[in-house]
Formats: structure tokens, sequence, C-alpha cells
């Protein structure tokens, strides 16, 4: 019980509700007005997730996902039945903050190399097991957009290797290579989470950017399960990815005398500060 | 019955120097108390440690002693305080619960929280906003106010929990020339009327000339001089510690300047 | 509720009378037939749409769900502010009908053959399920958006003893919502008009997001800090439970209906999950 209600003290009670306005204002005007093909809609979960705790995470992206569906304007669409992916997401983010994942780890020379060369790892892993995936099927040749989807994953690949690398060593901050683990293996926990959501209620087609890749991924050969899953093995890692580090340089932007005071505060500030 | 700091010396969680030195000062219900200070000379801590927000809601280390109606406020529980010791932040909008379609709900939010009865909410609010002469705004939306609207509202929220002492910290200072003089008469009439100890911390001088008997100086986190409103007020002192003095006081500088005599104690009242 | 001998019970036991304490603009008591059902009840008749159109698969589930929507709609006369709600889906429905009708992963029954196209007709029937699916999904979450104050069917919650932080959570979050929108479209809108085109290419539009999101994300979370002492000042975490300002009618009718949903909604997921619904059409 206590464990529970540490991670509900009257600040993170603040600051959920700014998250879950972050999630969704933000979500919303990166899919639909910037039209960008990723979602961006994690950033709240992720911070509370990493300041309170994996409970606190899960219930902010919940509350995230059913509040958009019924928020008029905005509102609407497929987003209320991934409130359980949203939930896991916001679980691994309060296990990531007791792990201590964004506390900021000033590194130089060999070290800050070594983690440089972890980030640009694991994105590397990350694009050659999509590279791989069964889910894309068949020969390349036969599927009109196959040979499409393979270059596409190649130059994602390497401008997010190139650009984690680059994070990495210009902060140089081990710290980075962490972030990236932690939001790649976010991103295909997530997607593991969805598939079967979007197949179930949607027949996997969510009205997103993302109907193209699933699109691309049937003419391949893929089954409804299987052309939402790939679809999410493709974009999840790369959103969740993109939205740690967005989370690590706003953990580093705020004051540190402000992030102690919240649960896990002391897992995300260095000692010295 | 009084709100008590003893040689208060408070430290921010993390940090070594304190943000407050050996402050000692007393409120009794019905006194108005000014504070001035240049920026960052610890005016809005000793608010938080004077209501006691500090150490409890912002951790950091207190030595001495606080006491509100001889409550400690390391060991008081937060919300036993609130009813005590009401206190107005600079920010209008952060202030409001953000949670009550209007006014008079928004008003309603802190005596809702410590649970009094239904009948004694809906008194508490009508007083709260006549007191403020603002029953006018009850139906309104609070995120659609003026600055000095809301921090009408925000004050009137506090005011509802029926505190005996009612801290201020620079409560004009976020506001427009229009939303300054709002707040500044309805407090001048709030304070003249109202039974409660008032504190104002301020960087602006000519609040506390209209509406204090006593004015302290902090500097760098010590108060090192407390006297009456006027002779503080007046004190060269003031200029050197980086504090404007009130136009009042400069009027009769420039006139001795000029080899004239003004009787400027007569604009005080 | 036991033990509270406030004024509120002897309201909610005289429906439709308002408090004579709070002043009207407080007191707000729904009118017409369905919208001033209890909150509560409606929240639940549409989750239980929601569970239905999702669980009972084929044609039944989201027909079924259909009726029982324009049946409540037009109850509550609000048929006509239907419509924007189910022309919004379009883009999802279009999207689901031509990637399902054309690319149905083992669909053989082909309706015709236009070179490489090959629409399937149980490609189409999916198709046609899955978007009544999603409009009546749509449209049992905007009767209950057309018929429910945000802040009544919070306050009911409240009432019924959901504590004081998930409480202060949604009240807060659906007021806020709309208004960060707003500061979002003014930001964009400011950011169109200094050619950070939104439209433009992909560089131009990840730009884009970076003037937005600063000013917001951090603008908002800097204030965490000054909301937290705020609360605190005004006893938020005061032990007990707070006052109840107003109290909804809620009579053993719809008590029992919820009853009967709720009940219902767990046994379909049962059956469904014991796999007794597959034979439905």
């Amino acid at each position: 019980m206590d464990w529970v209600s540490r991670q509900f003290p009257t600040r993170v009670i603040a600051l959920i509700p700014i998250a879950i306005a972050i999630n969704i204002v933000l979500g919303y005007t990166v899919q639909t007005v910037l039209k960008l093909p990723i979602y961006l809609d994690s950033i709240g979960t992720i911070l509370v997730g990493v300041l309170a705790g994996p409970l606190a995470g899960a219930f902010t992206g919940a509350a995230s996902n059913i509040i958009w569906q019924y928020a008029p304007g905005i509102g609407g669409g497929t987003i209320g039945p991934f409130a359980i992916t949203a939930a896991v997401i916001g679980l691994l983010a309060g296990l990531w903050g007791y792990l201590g994942v964004y506390k900021s780890r000033p590194a130089g020379g060999p070290q800050l190399l070594l983690a440089a060369v972890v980030g640009i790892l694991v994105i590397a892993v990350l694009a050659w097991r999509i590279y791989t995936s069964p889910v894309y099927g068949t020969d390349p040749n036969e599927g009109g957009y196959g040979s499409g989807v393979y270059a596409v994953i190649v130059g994602i690949g390497v401008v997010a290797a190139i650009a984690v690398g680059g994070f990495i060593y210009l902060r140089r901050d081990a710290a980075g290579a962490w972030v990236a683990i932690a939001g790649a293996i976010t991103g295909i926990v997530a997607a593991i989470v969805s598939a079967p959501i979007a197949a179930y209620a949607f027949e996997g087609v969510t009205g997103s950017g993302a109907d193209l890749i699933v699109a691309a991924l049937r003419q391949g050969g893929a089954d409804v399960y299987n052309a939402s899953l790939g679809q999410g093995l493709f974009s999840d890692p790369i959103d969740k990815t993109i939205t740690s580090f967005v989370v690590f340089i706003i953990l580093a932007s705020l004051s540190p005398r402000l992030i102690a005071r919240f649960p896990l505060g002391d897992k995300i500030v260095p000692e010295s500060a | 019955m009084t709100l008590r700091l003893d040689g208060a010396t408070y430290r921010y969680a993390g940090s070594g120097t304190p943000a407050l030195r050996d402050v000692s000062l007393e409120l009794t219900p019905g006194e108005v108390l000014g504070i001035v200070g240049a920026n960052e000379a610890g005016k809005s801590t000793l608010c938080l440690v004077a209501a006691g927000l500090a150490p409890a809601t912002i951790q950091g280390r207190l030595e001495g002693a606080v006491l509100i109606d001889e409550l400690d406020t390391r060991t008081a529980r937060p919300s036993d305080l609130a009813q005590r010791c009401g206190i107005l932040f600079q920010n209008p909008i952060t202030q409001l619960s953000g949670t009550a379609p209007t006014v008079w709900e928004e008003v309603a939010f802190g005596p809702r929280n410590v649970g009094l009865t239904l009948s004694e909410v809906v008194a508490r609010v009508e007083e709260a906003l006549a007191t403020l002469g603002i029953a006018e705004l009850a139906p309104r939306d609070p995120g659609r106010l003026s600055g000095g609207q809301a921090q009408l509202v925000a004050l009137a929220g506090v005011l509802a929990l029926h505190p005996a002492y009612l801290l201020l910290d620079e409560p004009t200072s976020q506001l427009d020339p229009y939303g300054t003089r709002l707040v500044g008469d309805a407090l001048a009439a709030l304070v003249a009327g109202s039974g409660a100890g008032v504190l104002i911390v301020e960087h602006k001088t000519d609040l506390l000339d209209r509406v204090c008997s006593q004015v302290g100086l902090l500097q760098d986190g010590g108060l090192t001089r407390v006297g009456p409103a006027a002779e503080v007020l007046a004190d060269p002192q003031l200029e050197a510690a980086g504090v404007e003095p009130p136009a009042r006081v400069r009027l009769a500088r420039a006139a001795a300047a000029a080899g004239s005599h003004l009787p400027v104690e007569a604009l005080a009242g | 509720m036991a033990g509270d001998g406030s004024p509120l019970v002897s309201i909610g036991q005289s429906p439709g009378s308002p408090p004579t304490a709070l002043p009207a603009f407080v007191a707000r008591p729904p009118e017409g037939f369905y919208r001033s059902l209890n909150p509560t009840t409606k929240l639940v008749i549409s989750f239980a749409e929601a569970v239905c159109a999702f669980v009972v698969r084929g044609w039944t589930g989201p027909l079924l769900v259909l009726v029982v929507v324009a049946a409540c709609a037009l109850l509550a006369r609000i048929g006509r502010s239907l419509v924007p709600f189910a022309l919004a889906t379009i883009p999802l429905t279009i999207s689901i009908l031509l990637v399902n009708t054309f690319l149905y992963p083992g669909a053989t029954d082909r309706i015709v053959s236009i070179g490489p196209l090959a629409p399937t007709w149980s490609g189409l029937a999916a198709a046609v399920q899955a978007t009544l699916r999603v409009v009546a999904f749509a449209l049992s979450v905007a009767v209950l958006g057309l018929t429910t104050q945000p802040d009544q069917l919070v306050g009911d919650l409240e009432r019924r003893g959901v504590g004081r932080r998930a409480i202060f959570v949604i009240g807060s979050t659906i007021r806020m919502v709309p208004r960060m929108a707003e500061r979002a479209a003014e930001i964009t809108e400011a950011q169109r008009a200094r050619a950070l085109d939104t439209q433009g290419g992909i560089l131009a539009r990840v730009r884009g997001v970076l003037p937005l999101a600063g000013p917001l994300v951090f603008g908002a979370l800097t204030d965490v800090e000054e909301r937290t002492m705020a609360l605190e000042a005004r006893g938020f975490s005061a032990p007990g439970r707070r006052t109840v300002l107003r109290a909804f009618p809620d009579g053993g009718g719809e008590r029992l209906l919820r009853w009967i949903l709720f009940l219902g909604t767990l046994a379909i997921i049962a059956l469904s999950v014991a796999g007794f619904l597959e034979a439905l059409p």
C-alpha cells in the first residue's frame, strides 16, 4: 500500500494532468496537423513513469488514451482501445526510472566512445531485426511495396544510428546509450501489445499514415495480425526511442532541485548536485 | 495565538548555503507586517517557510522553529496548517485548481477539501467573494479571467479557508498596471477590515506604504531591520539594499533637494 | 454515502429540484429525458456499447449497438448533432475499406480482377463489419459527450467514492486539454506565418515540432512546483472525504439498469472468451 501511495504524492498529482494534456495535444498536433509518421503521444507517460514510478506511469498512459477518445474536437478515432499499450509503456518507464536509466552519466575518452558504439549497435540490431523479420515474408520482388519498405528501413536506421551516436558524443553523456536501449525495448513491447488490439478491434487499420505499411506487408503475404505486428515493430521502436530522448532532454533541462522532489528524483539527479 | 519564526534558518535540498538565515519574527492577528528586499534576498523562501510549505512540501532543512498557533510546521499536517495560514503566490493562473467550471466552484475548492458541511461551504464562498467585491465574477469561467481578476479569485479561494494569518508573496508582481491597481485596492480594503495577521512580501514598496504598520528589510536571507513602516521605508539603507523607496518618499526627497518641504505624510493614509 | 447528514441526501431523493443553497449556475440541472439520466448511468451505457461493438463479432454486435445508439440519440433529440461525429470517421473507414477489400490475407473469392487489383468478397465483408464497429463505437462516445457535462460526470463519480486524487486528475485534465490545444493551434499558426510550413517537406515539419513542443512542454512543466504548493496550501491532502456539492438524481430503475448492463457486459466477455459468440452471423 505504501509502495502505491508513495507514487502519488500531491506533486505527482499536479504533474499527471499536464503530462496527459501534453500526450494528447502533442500527439494530436504531430499526427494530424504536422502529419509526421510518428506518434509522439507518450512523452508525458514516460516522464511520469520515470519521475514517479510504474503505477503512476501506467495510470497516466491509460488515462491519456481514454480521455483522448472522449475529448471533444480532437477526440474519437481508434485511440481508446490502445489504452492497454499506453499503460504498459508507463509501467516500463517506471522500471527504467527505478533502474536509473535517465541519470546523466558524464563521460569522456574510451567510455564515451563505448557508449556511442553501444547506442549505434542498438539501432543497428533493431534495424536488422526489422529488416530480416519473417513478417515481411516473401521475396521483395514479388510485392510491389516490398523493396520500398526495405529501402526506408535502411535509410531510417542509418539516420537514427548517426543521431544517437552524435547525441551521445556531443553531450558527452553515456546515459544516451541506456536511453536508446530503454526506448528500443519499450517500442518492441509496445508493438507486441498493440498488434492484437489493432487486429481484433480494427482489422489492423487505424487510420494513420502507418496504414500504408500495413498494406505493404499484406501485399507481401502477411496476415492481419502479422501485418499489424510488422507495422508496430517498424514504427514503435523509432517512436519510443525518439520519445525517450525527448524525455531525457526535458529532464536535463529542468532544475535538478525540482526533479529531486519527485519520488524517483534521486535516481535521475546525479549525487553531486 | 501567533505565527512565530524563532531563529529560522532554511536550506533548500541539495544546497549548502542557507536561503534564510536566523530569521525571528512574530505575526499576531490584526497586525500588518511588510517585508522588503531585493530579488534573491529570500522573500519567497520566507513565505514558504512561514506557511510551513518548506520543509513539509519542498523538503530542505529547517533549523530553529516555525510555529503557527503552537503547531510546529515540521510535524503538523499541511491541511491543518492550511486552515490557519493562507498564502497567495505570484502567478495568478497556477494557483487556481483548474478543475472548476465556475469561479464559485473554484473558491469552494479549499473548503470542500477540508470537508466542511455543504451549507458552511456555501456561506464561506459567498463571504469570500463579497469581501473582495468580486461577487459578479461568480458564474464566470476561471480560465477566462484577466490576471488581476484571477489573482483576486485565488485570494478568495485562500480566504474561504478562514486563515488567521495571510501571507502575500509579491501579489501584484505578475500583473499589468490595471491588475496591480485592482488587486492593490482590494488588498488595502481587506487588510484594513480583516482581523487576520497579514505578512506582505514585496519588491515594490508603494503597497506596503499604504497598508503596513511595521516593515522589515530582508537582505541576503537575514532580517536586518524591523521598525515602523514610515521609518524603514524612508531609510536610505533601503536603496543600498536594492529596494526602491515608495513614490511618496522619492517625491519628498526630490522636493527637499529642490529646497521645499512637502507634507507627504498626509499622502500616506 | 452513509453517515453524512448533509442536505445532499434530500436532494438525491427529490430529482430535478436543485439544492436551494447553491446558486443556479452551480447547480446546473440537466434537462430533457436522456440528458437528465444520472451521469454514471450514461457512462455505463457508453462503455457497455463499446464493449459490445468490439467483442460481439460479425454483424450482430455492431448493428445491435448502432440501433441502441440511434435510439438513445432520438430520445435525447441529438440526432442531427451526431452527423459531424459520423463524418469524422470517414478517413478511417475509407482506409479500413480499401486495405481490407483489396488486401485481405487469405481471401480468394474475387469480386473482379483488374490487373494486379483483386478485391475480394470476404475482404469487403470484414471491412464493412470493421467499419460498422468503428462507427458504432464513435457514436456511442459522441452520445455520451453530447448528453453529459464532464464536470457533472466527475462530480457524480466523486460522490460515489472515487478518491480526490483521481478526481482531481480527471477534472483538471478535461479542462486543461482544450486550453492547451488552443495554445498549440496558435503556435502552429504562428509557425505557419513564419513560413515554417506545416505542409512542407518532412525536415521542415520536424523542425516545426521543436518550437511547438518547447514552450508548450516547458511552460507547463515549470508550473508543477507552484501548482503543488498551491494545492497543499488549499488543504488538498486533508484526510477524509471532500464535501459533495451536487447530488444527481439516481432512481432505483437506473441502478437496476446499470447492474444489468454491467453483468451483461461481463457475460458477453465471458461468452466471447469461451468461444460461444463465433456462431453469430
